[in-house]
C-alpha cells in the first residue's frame, strides 16, 4: 500500500472539487464500465469516449413446423440474425460518429416483450474507446472493414488480451433456430420405462450446434481473424416452447499484434474475502 | 412534535444529526473492506446519512400521445413521433414524470443537508430506492458521509453510488467522484397504422415505431445526464444502471399507445493531479495510471460482469 501523507491525495482530490466550475469541462466522456474495467481500459492505453448503444424492436415472424421432423427454422434464424445485426450496426454507427477505435465490454441481449405477440427487443450496449497510441506493430486499431472493433470481453479480459499481444477485431456470432422432432408414438411406447438414448434428439442438438458454430467461424474468417476467444454457446428457447430452440454462438475474433504472447508470470495471492 | 413545513430537515432528523455531531461515536454503513480502503485514500467515515420523501402521485397528466384522435391513424398518414415528457407542452405524463424526478432530487438534496450539517465532505455508497406505500411512493437515499484529511473543502459535498472500495480505487488513479446523477423520463408513442401493421405481420420485420420509442427514450436520458455532468464541470460520467420499461396503455376505444419509462443512474467523476508547484491552476494534470499485475487467486474468486442494463 502506498504511503500517503495526510495532506497528499485527499487534499488534491478535494481541491479539484473545490475548483469545479459549471460548464468548464471540455471533453466529457460517458461510460458503462465498472470502476475496475474503467481503470484497466485506461491502463491498457485506451480512453473511454462514450456509452454507445443500438437497439431494435423486432417482430419475429411465424413459421410452420413439421411435428415429426428435425429441421432448421430458417425464417426464425433469419429474424434473430437480422435484428441483432440492426442493433449492432446502430451501436457501431454511434461509435463511428464519436471517432472511436473500438467498443469494449459489449452486452448483446434479447428481451421478449409482454406487449404484442412475438415482439422482442434486441439491444447492444458498450463503451466506445480510443487508443492513446496506434498499435506498436503499425496500422490501426480498427478492423479490416475499417469499422471500430467490437468486443464482448470484460475490461479485465480486454486488458489481459492486450498484454498478451492480441487485439480484438469484432464480435462474431452464429445462430440457428432448430425444431427438434417429437417422438413417434410407437417409439415412445417402446422406450417407456427404459433408460435409453433418443438418437434423433442427440442428432438434432448436434446438427443445430454445428450450424451455429460454423456460421460464427465463417464470420471470423471474413475478418481475417487468428482465432476466437471467450466463446459462449447458449441455447435459449425464448417463447417458442420446448421443441424449438435457438442455438447461439458468440465470441470475440482476435488478431495477433506481435510474435511473442507471453504475459508476466501470475503472482499467487490468497484473497482474504470470498 | 412541532409541525414541519417541508423545508430543511424534519425535526427528528435534525435532532439525530445534532446528536451525531455531539457524540464521538462514528457510525457507518460501510463493509470492513470498504472502510479500510477509504482509510487508504484519506477518507474517514463520519456517520450514516439519509434523505427521504414520500410523495402522493395522484394526477399523472392526460394519458395519450398528444395526437388528436384520427390524426396519424389513417393509412398512409405521416407517423406521429415519440414524445418525451419535457418536449411538448401537450406531452402526456408530464406531471407524473416531474413528480418522479422531484422525488429523486429531493431525497438526494435532503441527504446533502445531513452531510453538510455533519461537516462532512462527501457521501459514498448511496443506495437510492423507491417503494410504494399504498398510492404514495417513498424515495429513500442512504449512504455513509466521509470527511477528507484535507485543509481544502469542496464547495458542495460529493455524492456517489459507488461503494467505498471502488471510490478508493478511483482516487488512487486520480479520479474523484463529483456527484451522483439520476435522469428519468417518460416517453409516449402513438400506435399508428405502420406500427400496427408491422407488429401484426406474419413475416420478420422490425417494428420501427417501437424501436423509435426505445431509442428516443434512452437518447433523452443519456443527453440529460451528460448535460447535468457538464453543468457540474465534471470530466466524465460512469453509469451504473440504465433501466427501460415499456407498457401498453389503452387511451380510448381501439386506440393504443406505448409508454416507455426510462432512467439512468451513475456518478459524475472529475480528474485530478498532484498540486503543481507553479501556480494553482496547473494545465491538464497528468494521469497516474494504475499498475496492475497478474495474480492467480488461491481461493475461488472469479470476477463477474453482472449489472443491470
Amino acid at each position: 500500500v502506498t504511503e500517503l501523507s495526510d495532506l497528499g491525495l485527499p487534499q488534491d482530490a478535494m481541491r479539484r472539487l473545490a475548483e469545479m466550475r459549471p460548464g468548464q469541462s471540455t471533453s466529457l466522456f460517458t461510460s458503462d464500465l465498472s470502476v475496475n474495467e474503467f481503470l484497466l481500459v485506461r491502463e491498457a492505453g485506451f480512453r473511454p469516449l462514450g456509452l454507445v448503444l443500438g437497439s431494435s424492436i423486432y417482430h419475429v415472424g411465424f413459421q410452420a413446423r413439421s411435428w415429426s421432423k428435425n429441421q432448421e427454422l430458417d425464417r426464425l434464424s433469419a429474424a434473430m440474425y437480422h435484428a441483432r445485426e440492426l442493433a449492432m450496426t446502430r451501436m457501431e454507427a454511434e461509435a463511428d460518429a464519436l471517432g472511436a477505435d473500438g467498443i469494449v465490454a459489449v452486452r448483446l441481449e434479447i428481451e421478449f416483450k409482454d406487449f404484442g405477440n412475438d415482439i422482442a427487443e434486441f439491444i447492444a450496449i458498450g463503451t466506445a474507446v480510443k487508443g492513446d497510441e496506434p498499435p506498436a506493430s503499425g496500422g490501426s486499431w480498427r478492423n479490416n472493414k475499417r469499422q471500430p472493433f467490437t468486443s464482448d470481453l470484460s475490461g479485465q479480459d480486454f486488458w489481459t488480451l492486450i498484454q498478451a499481444g492480441y487485439a480484438p477485431l469484432g464480435m462474431v456470432m452464429g445462430t440457428c433456430v432448430y425444431h427438434i422432432a417429437h417422438q413417434r408414438f410407437w417409439q415412445s411406447m417402446n422406450n417407456l420405462g427404459q433408460n435409453v438414448e433418443i438418437p434423433q434428439f442427440t442428432e438434432a442438438l448436434y446438427d443445430a450446434r454445428e450450424l451455429a458454430m460454423s456460421r460464427m467461424q465463417s464470420e471470423a474468417e471474413q475478418l481475417a481473424a487468428e482465432g476466437i476467444v471467450g466463446v459462449q454457446l447458449r441455447s435459449q428457447s425464448h417463447r417458442w416452447g420446448g421443441h424449438t430452440t435457438e442455438f447461439f454462438a458468440i465470441g470475440t475474433a482476435v488478431r495477433s499484434l506481435r510474435d511473442d504472447h507471453v504475459i508476466a508470470k501470475p503472482q499467487l495471492v490468497l484473497p482474504l474475502t470470498d | 412534535v412541532p409541525d414541519w413545513d417541508g423545508r430543511g430537515l424534519p425535526p427528528v432528523a435534525a435532532a439525530r444529526v445534532a446528536r451525531a455531531q455531539a457524540s464521538g461515536v462514528r457510525t457507518s454503513l460501510l463493509s470492513a473492506p470498504a472502510a479500510a480502503s477509504l482509510q487508504s485514500v484519506g477518507l474517514d467515515p463520519v456517520g450514516e446519512v439519509m434523505g427521504c420523501i414520500v410523495e402522493q402521485i395522484g394526477w399523472q397528466g392526460s394519458l395519450g400521445c398528444g395526437a388528436t384522435f384520427g390524426f396519424g391513424s389513417g393509412f398512409g398518414s405521416p407517423p406521429v413521433p415519440a414524445i418525451g415528457s419535457r418536449e411538448s407542452r401537450w406531452a402526456g405524463m408530464r406531471p407524473y414524470a416531474d413528480a418522479i424526478r422531484r422525488g429523486y432530487a429531493t431525497a438526494l438534496a435532503r441527504l446533502q443537508l445531513e452531510v453538510q450539517a455533519l461537516g462532512a465532505d462527501g457521501v459514498v455508497g448511496i443506495t437510492l430506492s423507491v417503494s410504494r406505500l399504498g398510492g404514495a411512493r417513498e424515495f429513500v437515499a442512504l449512504g455513509t458521509a466521509v470527511r477528507a484529511r484535507s485543509t481544502v473543502r469542496p464547495a458542495r459535498p460529493f455524492t456517489t453510488d459507488l461503494p467505498g472500495s471502488e471510490v478508493a480505487k478511483l482516487m488512487q488513479a486520480g479520479w474523484v467522484p463529483a456527484a451522483m446523477l439520476v435522469a428519468f423520463d417518460v416517453v409516449i408513442k402513438h400506435d399508428d397504422w405502420a406500427t400496427t401493421g408491422q407488429a401484426g405481420s406474419w413475416s420478420n420485420t422490425e417494428v420501427s415505431g417501437y424501436t423509435e420509442l426505445t431509442q428516443h427514450a434512452r437518447a433523452l436520458v443519456r443527453a440529460d445526464v451528460e448535460q447535468q455532468a457538464a453543468r457540474l464541470g465534471a470530466d466524465g460520467f460512469v453509469s451504473s444502471a440504465i433501466t427501460l420499461n415499456v407498457s401498453e396503455v389503452e387511451v380510448g376505444e381501439g386506440h393504443r399507445d406505448h409508454l416507455a419509462e426510462v432512467s439512468v443512474t451513475g456518478t459524475a467523476v472529475a480528474h485530478f493531479g498532484a498540486a503543481s508547484p507553479v501556480g494553482r491552476h496547473a494545465k491538464r494534470p497528468t494521469e497516474r495510471k494504475t499498475q496492475s499485475f497478474t495474480v492467480l487467486p488461491l481461493a475461488g474468486v472469479t470476477p463477474r460482469r453482472g449489472r443491470d442494463l
